[in-house]
């Protein structure tokens, strides 16, 4: 990791890693720990949580004070926050991987609109790869951005009637073709 | 996909094609380049170990990937150049559809105004302004000369007014000290010389 991530105060407090059974306490832990974990991954720019994985990460095991998640305490935090709308289940029966929403797809969705009628795009035809990982996005903040949730913020431009996906005539990719604003 | 496919033409299809070409290109650009890095890795881990062979088939290798990126190279520049002049080609037949459709426009608007029916209209309307100044003559012909005497005369009055309003008001009284005094040295000059005179005729 580049620059590191400073964690609150409360990382470092022993309980706050063991789920408390108080029901107002345990909702105040379940929001903290969401909190940090929505800025540690904005901060990374990581979007995929993978349980068991980052179970040993500095996230949610902190080597100081010797205290580390349980998977199911982190699998009631991200229930909480896939109910808040912030995380999303990859699926909802297993639980051992989900999608970190810190910035929603709707607001993903206008940062592209954005990028296409500043690059003046519209009316031109884009393919998905080149969104996230072309030369023209660069330095933008999707660039990167995990394809489920691209795919999504697409969908939502495709609802409002400014994008259209579609397939090439050979091959499975898809591209999108920006219509400009009327959103 | 597929629901307003309406708004997708098969030229855009025909680009995305190419895009996606493009895109595919340089990832693989991508991965020869990381496969090149490595090469270099191993050749230096092979002299190492004193395995000159195998560290010369790392570079050799790696040369050929190189020559792989250049001409990868050239295929990307040739597919955005395809890819650009269809994109132009799309907008000039745009800019051509909308020069015809301006057109059309045009030659509507001008149907609707023959060139006989504005004629007419210039004569109807030099006709009308030529009946207006006939009007316009016969109602001021209705003055008869008594009424412009009448009316010059009171110009006249006017006039004389206005001037008598112009003219300084008259002081009712004269103060004595206000007398210039080169008006008094003039009237006393006269007296000198009368007396100069007096006294001449005396002397005579």
């Amino acid at each position: 990791m580049e620059n590191s991530f400073s964690f609150p105060s409360i990382h470092n407090f022993p309980p706050f890693y063991t789920l408390q059974p108080t029901q107002t306490t345990w909702q105040n832990q379940a929001l903290l720990w969401s909190e940090i974990i929505l800025s540690y991954y904005k901060h990374h720019k990581l979007y995929r949580l993978n349980l068991s994985e980052s179970l040993n990460s500095e996230l949610f095991n902190c080597q100081e004070i010797r205290r580390k998640l349980k998977l199911d305490t982190l699998q009631a935090i991200i229930d909480t926050m896939v109910y808040r709308g912030t995380a999303e289940w990859d699926s909802p029966s297993k639980k051992d991987s989900a999608i970190i929403y810190w910035r929603k797809p709707e607001d993903w969705a206008n940062l592209i609109n954005n990028w296409v009628l500043e690059t003046g795009m519209s009316n031109s035809i884009v393919t998905v790869y080149e969104i996230a990982h072309g030369d023209s996005s660069e330095g933008f903040e999707f660039h990167g951005l995990d394809q489920t949730i691209l795919m999504k913020a697409l969908d939502i431009l495709v609802k409002k009637g400014v994008a259209q996906t579609f397939q090439g005539t050979s091959t499975d990719d898809m591209g999108v073709k920006f219509f400009g604003m009327n959103g | 996909m597929g629901n307003k496919n309406s708004k997708i033409t098969s030229q855009d299809r025909a680009i995305l094609d190419l895009k996606v070409q493009r895109d595919k290109l340089k990832q693989y650009q991508k991965k020869i380049q990381l496969v090149a890095d490595r090469e270099t890795q191993i050749a230096k881990e092979a002299l190492l170990k004193n395995n000159k062979r195998g560290a010369l088939l790392a570079l050799k290798k790696k040369k050929y990937q190189e020559q792989l990126l250049s001409k990868t190279d050239a295929q990307l520049l040739n597919l955005e150049q395809l890819t650009q002049s269809i994109e132009f080609a799309l907008v000039e037949k745009e800019v051509f559809a909308g020069l015809e459709q301006g057109n059309l426009i045009l030659k509507e608007i001008h149907n609707e105004t023959p060139i006989e029916k504005v004629e007419k209209l210039m004569e109807d309307t030099a006709d009308a302004i030529a009946y207006q100044n006939e009007i316009s003559e016969a109602l001021s012909g209705k003055l008869t000369s008594e009424d412009e005497e009448e009316i010059l005369a009171e110009l006249d009055q006017i006039v004389k007014e206005q001037l008598v309003d112009k003219l300084p008001p008259v002081p009712e009284q004269i103060p004595q000290q206000q007398i210039p005094q080169e008006q008094k040295a003039e009237t006393k000059q006269p007296q000198k010389e009368n007396k100069q005179l007096e006294a001449a005729l005396e002397a005579a």
